[in-house]
């Protein structure tokens, strides 16, 4: 058996691999390709049966999402250019300080040894997986006693702890790939512990910061379930806004798909600059750690 | 001699006491946040799953032992829900194992336009549960959704996909995997390319043929990261709320209202806030014992890499 000897199960099995491969690519990229095509439809077009692929591209959509033009102040806009602001506002609150106490507790996490590290650890991930439904039950007592209910910042205090595990795991990972030499150098040589924490391993875990941003950032973006149960007018962020968009027509699917693109924009962005550390997000900081 | 051994043992105990310090400082603001965002809550949970309780009258709390669970455990309703969402994860899971590690491995390969291809396919990953939810839903109508017409013009019949119990758990199916799989291919893909390309040559020499170098090498060598990446989706659809809301609507009936749904409906539509804590804690205790797993080969998995 040479390898150079192709059989026809060899040529069956490339054609059915190539086939196979080619189903999944327009599984995965034609609902995106149909949902950026839609976001410019009108209500007319949206309908049309057969479903058109060539239109003249309507923007009220977008008009509404950003809150210009004559869409903007018709009936039937739900004004979610409020929900934007109010996204953009807590989604960034959140990460700064999600990322910040992260950081301070992964760099302790991966120096140090303290009694129940272990199960601080534990503890710390398992926030990560908590079912948001199964907390809310109580936040939504507990928020309306303590007024937080609505509220930006009662949104950006789950933000946080929300994505504070995730953090902590991430940084922890990258406090790991800096050799314990630099800090013991350091305090050989009379500095502080702290100095050596702020003045040199710091600087060396600027990118693994910033890719921890991007990930806490597309997770407090994207995130439903604490937003739409825990605010009912003013703090609406994007994603609640969307599932509460109806018009007299029911959903209006523009608008939705309009603010679904929007949405997705600055996650690619984050997606592309975070894109070498997007193993080790993916999995706590455990893989991918060069 | 003696001060001096002394001034380097209080030069020790100084560093040891700062050391202790900045591990106080360090972790207090996340053990914080965490204690009263999570431990609170919890036991707070746990505590209310002891009473006859609802948000809307605060007030009257009647302690009643163990009858919420009782009731919760004797309701076929609260089963029909476990067997819904037991199937829409087996189903999820299982179809994006296969595929994510079918496509992570065609893919391992370098080729020109990799990073494109690669950041393309990742992008349903991208998006906010809620808008997959609302984009499936809106391809799935059953009139003038590009489902049903692509259906319908290569001659199949039109699927009502959101008003038949069965199909509605289908559709749910292909959204989560059509979200969820790039996550499966992002870390088989890592998995396969980790793994040392002497091993295989050692085969090629033995002459092994690719299916055994496959199921024997490469399956193998990747099971610690692909269980893994099981975990993980394993947890994320047992828990799946967000995707409901929007695709279904826990519709048609209750026929796709996953557990996570009826905490939700249990607590914020009905008001039963003891009977929700009761069903959260039961949803809890299910979570926390996969995470446990998780997090144990999670740390042998940082031990060897």
């Amino acid at each position: 058996m040479s390898p150079s000897r192709t059989t026809t199960f060899d040529l069956v099995s490339r054609w059915l691999i190539f086939g196979l491969l080619a189903v999944y690519t327009l599984y995965n990229i034609g609902p995106v390709f149909w949902l950026v095509l839609s976001s410019f439809k009108s209500r007319m077009d949206l309908f049309a049966m057969p479903p058109k692929l060539f239109f003249t591209p309507d923007f009220s959509g977008y008009q509404s999402v950003f809150g210009v033009g004559a869409a903007a102040n018709s009936a039937s806009s739900v004004g979610v250019f409020d929900s934007l602001v109010n996204s953009i506002i807590v989604s960034v609150s959140g990460t700064t300080l999600a990322v910040a106490f992260g950081t301070l507790a992964g760099y302790v996490c991966s120096r140090f040894n303290f009694i129940g590290k272990g199960d601080f650890m534990f503890f710390v991930l398992s926030t990560r997986m908590l079912p948001p439904v199964a907390v809310l039950v109580f936040y939504h007592l507990m928020f309306a006693r303590l007024g937080l209910a609505d509220t930006r910042f009662g949104l950006t205090l789950v933000s946080i702890f929300a994505n504070v595990g995730l953090a902590t795991w991430i940084m922890k990972g990258f406090f790991d790939g800096v050799p314990k030499e630099v800090e013991q150098i350091a305090i050989v040589n009379g500095y502080t512990r702290m100095y050596a924490f702020t003045r040199l391993v710091l600087p060396m875990v600027k990118g693994g910061i910033a890719a921890t941003a991007g990930f806490c950032f597309i997770f407090a973006w994207n995130e439903f379930a604490f937003a739409s149960i825990l605010t009912t007018t003013q703090a609406k962020t994007l994603p609640v806004k969307i599932s509460a968009a109806s018009g007299a027509t029911g959903l209006e699917w523009t608008q939705i798909c309009a603010a679904g693109v929007v949405l997705i924009i600055p996650v690619l962005i984050f997606f592309y600059l975070i894109r070498k550390h997007l193993l080790m997000g993916m999995t706590f900081g455990v893989l991918g750690r060069r | 001699m003696s001060t001096q051994s002394h001034t380097a043992r209080q030069a020790e105990l100084k560093r040891q006491s700062s050391g202790r310090l900045m591990i106080f400082g360090f972790l207090s603001p996340t053990l914080a946040i965490l204690l009263f965002m999570v431990a609170y809550p919890i036991f707070s949970l746990v505590y209310y799953s002891f009473f006859n309780f609802s948000a809307l009258r605060q007030t009257t709390m009647k302690p009643i032992g163990l009858r919420n669970y009782e009731f919760l455990l004797s309701d076929p309703q609260l089963w029909e829900r476990f067997v819904f969402t037991g199937k829409f994860v087996f189903i999820c899971v299982t179809l994006q194992m296969l595929i994510g590690i079918f496509v992570g491995y065609q893919l391992q390969k370098n080729f020109k336009g990799r990073d494109i291809v690669f950041t393309a396919l990742m992008m349903p990953m991208m998006l906010s549960p809620v808008v997959v939810g609302f984009l499936w839903r809106y391809m799935l109508n059953s009139e003038w959704g590009i489902v049903n017409f692509l259906l319908y013009s290569v001659g199949l019949p039109k699927v009502d996909w959101l008003g038949q119990a069965n199909a509605a758990l289908w559709a749910a199916a292909a959204a989560d995997t059509w979200m969820w799989t790039p996550f499966i291919i992002l870390l088989a893909t890592a998995a396969f390319r980790g793994i040392p390309e002497t091993i295989y040559e050692a085969a090629e020499v033995d002459g092994a043929s690719p299916t055994y170098k496959f199921f024997r090498i490469t399956l193998p060598m990747a099971a610690p990261v692909l269980f893994i990446a099981l975990i993980l989706r394993l947890i994320d659809s047992f828990k799946q709320y967000d995707l409901f809301v929007a695709l279904t609507g826990g519709g048609p009936g209750t026929a796709t209202e996953t557990v996570s749904f009826a905490v939700a409906k249990t607590a914020f539509s009905y008001f039963y806030t003891g009977e929700a804590s009761a069903l959260a804690v039961i949803l809890l205790v299910i979570i926390i014992g996969l995470s446990m797993i998780l997090v144990r080969h999670l740390q042998k998995l940082g031990e060897r890499y």
